[in-house]
Parts: C-alpha cells; sequence; structure tokens
C-alpha cells in the first residue's frame, strides 16, 4: 500500500477494526518507526475519541459507582473536597438551626418578660387595693344606689395611697372607647386618673396610685372618652362620688 | 447572617485551593501516586466514561465494572504517560472504549485474540498529539453537526466500528451487503469526518 492508501485507513486501524494485511502492514510500518504512519495513527486516535465522545448520548452513573471506585484504589472513598462541601453544609445547618432556635428562645424570654411585668401590675394593684380597703382612714363612697339605671358601685379613696374603684352595671362601650376616671378638686379643672376597660359582664376595678388631698377633692367621675383618652372630660359622666364634705 | 458569610468563604476557598488548574497538573498528581488526583480525575471523565462504555455493553452493572477497570489501568500506566506532549482525556476514553469491545468480544465469542491488538493501540504515546480541545463543547457540536449529515448507512457502520468494534468483513455478514458496498461507506464517512476535524487534530 501507498501512504495515501494508508492514510484511509488510519481511523480504523486506531479503532482496532481493520483486518489482515491492511493491519499488519501499518502495524510494521508503525513499529519501523515510519514517521508518517505514526502521526497518521496518532492524528487518528484523537479524532476517534473526539467522534466518539459526539456520538455517545450522555448518561450520568450511580454515586455508588464513584465511592466504590476511588475506595477501590485505595484512595479515601470520599474526596476533599466533597468532604469540605459536607462541613460546609453541616454549619450551615448549624448555623441556621442555632439562629432557630436563638429566635425561638429570644421569642419566648419576650412573651415571659411580658407575663412577668403584667403578674407585677396585677401584685401591685392586688396590693394597693388591700392597703385602701384596710387601712382606717379610707373614705369609701357609695354610688348610684339611688338611680334605677346603671351603673352601681363604690369609690375608695385614701389620703396616702390612692383611689380605688369598684363598680358594676357600666354600659357597654362602642368601638374605639374607654372609661376615663378623673379625681375632681373642689375647684379647678378634673384631674385625669387613668384609663380603662369593663369586662363583658360590664364590671371594673380600677385604681391609681398616690396621696390624695381629702381637703381639697370635690369628687371622683367616670366618664366614656376615645380609646386614647383625653386630658379633660368630653362627655357627661356615668359615675359621679362626692368624697368632700363628708 | 455574618456566620453564613463566613462559611461561604470558607467553602470558596478551599475549593479553590483544592481544584487543580489544568490537565498537566492533574497529570503530575498521578504520577506522585497523589490520591487525591484520582478522585478529581474520575470528577472530570468518569460521567463521558460511564457514558461511552454503557453505550457500548447496554448493561449498568457490567458498565460500572469496566469504568473501574478503566480507571485502575489508567492509574497503573500513569507513569510513562508523557504530560508535556498529551491530553490525559482522550487516552482515557480510548482506553474505555476498548474495555468495552474487549468485552463485548469476549462475551460474543469473536476474537478473544485481538485483546492484544486493542491493548497495543490504547498506549499512551498514541495520544502525544491529541488536544484536549477536542473535547471542548464547540467542537463536539461541530462533530455532531458532521455526524447528522451523515447517510443512514454511513451513520450505521460508523456505529458499528465504534461501539462494537467490528471489522468491514464483520459488518457486511451483519448487514448482509457485500463487502466492496461497506468499504465505500465506511470510506466516504470517514473521509467526511476526517475533513471536518482536519485542522483541529493535526
Amino acid at each position: 500500500m501507498t501512504h495515501e492508501e494508508m492514510h484511509e485507513l488510519y481511523e480504523l486501524y486506531a479503532l482496532g477494526v481493520l483486518e489482515g494485511e491492511e493491519r499488519a502492514e501499518i502495524a510494521q510500518h508503525v513499529a519501523t518507526g515510519c514517521g508518517v504512519c505514526q502521526t497518521g495513527v496518532q492524528r487518528a486516535a484523537a479524532q476517534n475519541v473526539a467522534v466518539l465522545a459526539a456520538l455517545t448520548p450522555d448518561t450520568a452513573p450511580s454515586r455508588r459507582l464513584r465511592t466504590r471506585l476511588l475506595a477501590g484504589m485505595g484512595v479515601a472513598g470520599r474526596s476533599w473536597t466533597w468532604l469540605a462541601w459536607a462541613a460546609a453544609a453541616a454549619c450551615l445547618v448549624a448555623v441556621t438551626w442555632s439562629g432557630v432556635r436563638a429566635y425561638r428562645i429570644s421569642n419566648e424570654l419576650d412573651a415571659a418578660r411580658q407575663q412577668v411585668a403584667v403578674a407585677d401590675r396585677e401584685l401591685a394593684r392586688v396590693r394597693l387595693v388591700l392597703d385602701v380597703l384596710n387601712a382606717p382612714d379610707t373614705r369609701a363612697v357609695v354610688f348610684g344606689q339611688e338611680k334605677k339605671q346603671p351603673p352601681k358601685g363604690t369609690v375608695f379613696v385614701n389620703p396616702r395611697s390612692g383611689v380605688l374603684l369598684i363598680a358594676s352595671r357600666l354600659p357597654q362601650l362602642a368601638p374605639g372607647r374607654i372609661y376615663e376616671m378623673w379625681v375632681i378638686p373642689k375647684s379647678g379643672a378634673p384631674k385625669p386618673a387613668g384609663l380603662f376597660p369593663a369586662t363583658a359582664a360590664g364590671t371594673a376595678i380600677h385604681s391609681i396610685e398616690g396621696p390624695v388631698d381629702l381637703a381639697t377633692t370635690g369628687a371622683v367621675a367616670v366618664t366614656v372618652e376615645p380609646e386614647a383618652g383625653s386630658n379633660a372630660p368630653t362627655s357627661t359622666p356615668i359615675i359621679v362620688a362626692p368624697v368632700a364634705g363628708s | 447572617m455574618s456566620d453564613t458569610f463566613l462559611v461561604s468563604v470558607a467553602v470558596w476557598v478551599l475549593s479553590a485551593v483544592l481544584h487543580f488548574k489544568d490537565d498537566s497538573e492533574l497529570v503530575d498528581r498521578l504520577k506522585r501516586r497523589d490520591p487525591h488526583a484520582m478522585s478529581v480525575l474520575y470528577d472530570r471523565f468518569g460521567r463521558l466514561t460511564y457514558s461511552i462504555i454503557l453505550r457500548i455493553v447496554r448493561n449498568e452493572g457490567v458498565a460500572e465494572d469496566l469504568v473501574q477497570e478503566t480507571f485502575l489501568r489508567v492509574w497503573n500506566r500513569i507513569p510513562v504517560f508523557d504530560r508535556q506532549r498529551g491530553a490525559i482525556g482522550p487516552w482515557i476514553l480510548t482506553v474505555a472504549r476498548n474495555r468495552a469491545i474487549d468485552y463485548l468480544r469476549s462475551v460474543e465469542g469473536r476474537g478473544s485474540e485481538r485483546s492484544f491488538e486493542l491493548d497495543l493501540l490504547e498506549q499512551p504515546t498514541l495520544f502525544a498529539s491529541a488536544q484536549s480541545g477536542l473535547l471542548t463543547l464547540d467542537r463536539q457540536k461541530m462533530i455532531r453537526d458532521a455526524l447528522e449529515r451523515l447517510t443512514p448507512n454511513q451513520r450505521e457502520v460508523i456505529e458499528l466500528a465504534y461501539y462494537e468494534g467490528l471489522s468491514q468483513t464483520e459488518m457486511a455478514e451483519r448487514l448482509k451487503q457485500p463487502l466492496g458496498t461497506v468499504k465505500t461507506w465506511v470510506r466516504a464517512a470517514l473521509k467526511m469526518l476526517r475533513q471536518e476535524l482536519g485542522e483541529a487534530v493535526a
């Protein structure tokens, strides 16, 4: 064969599918150092690989093949890259988990603090109520007895501790409204004495802490006010308990 | 937030440190028997190797065994691979194809004496001029376009040669066609591919 004829056979030779004399002749040329044939076969081998790669449909092997193959060759089953990713993923999970946990704990702590604050306020109120009720110098004023319409109740005033209001049969409030207590001096403008709602049953206990000068105080009153409260009464009082003069 | 960021940075640094810049550096590591290099080699060529072998043997279990055999062979022969002159990818893929063809021939009882020939044809020196650029996406698309232009008969004989390792005589028997006709198809198909790839593999 001439080299030109061989040129057409190098790919088949490199694929190992050439037979008989054709195969033998090229093999001999390559073995005896024929540069043309060596270069030709090398070029054909490269071409064969490129064609093979382009011709072949892509299929992913199973993950276990990698592990098995590397373990079989004495290489640690998993690469450092894999380990690094695994470690990073673990860190990420840990950080996320810690974050979520911290967030939950912080929420629970806030809720607990609020509960404690509520309990503290309730306790202070109960103390004040007991203090006002038990003190010998507390003045009690019953209101509403003479009326057929509600509300009824008692105002307790203690000069050292403050004012306690216990009321029942309070009318239901319209939305956006609240009860406001006033301490009305004998002369001068009524002083705001705190906002309070009523229970569904129409009862309420409200108190303010602080000394009250019985000599100058004329009455304790309650009006219905906008939810934010008012600095001066904006409606006719539904409760008026005269404190002075008894 | 900042913890997450630090983890991302750590991963980036680690993967950058662990990544090999190119095949020749990888070959160096393999020659030094760096076991980690083997896993990089697998990650780079394992999928293509498996795809080629599976297409030939058409059995997943057998294909996995042959992939293992291929990488073991490469690991054992890497000391004679000349990294200055050749690309390792084409070599691995040739070993893979030949292992699969050898298996197919032995199962079908045709010519186990040809094992030795295949063995010779995957000598690392044969890939001295192969460029890794042959396997780039651009080049692969060009070859696929060329393959599309083959006639059905030409395509069939190409697949019989590449995937079944059939000689032209065996193709003629398989296709029940005269040997001369088969040779014409083969010659025309190879000529077209050679012209398409001429400058790429020169």
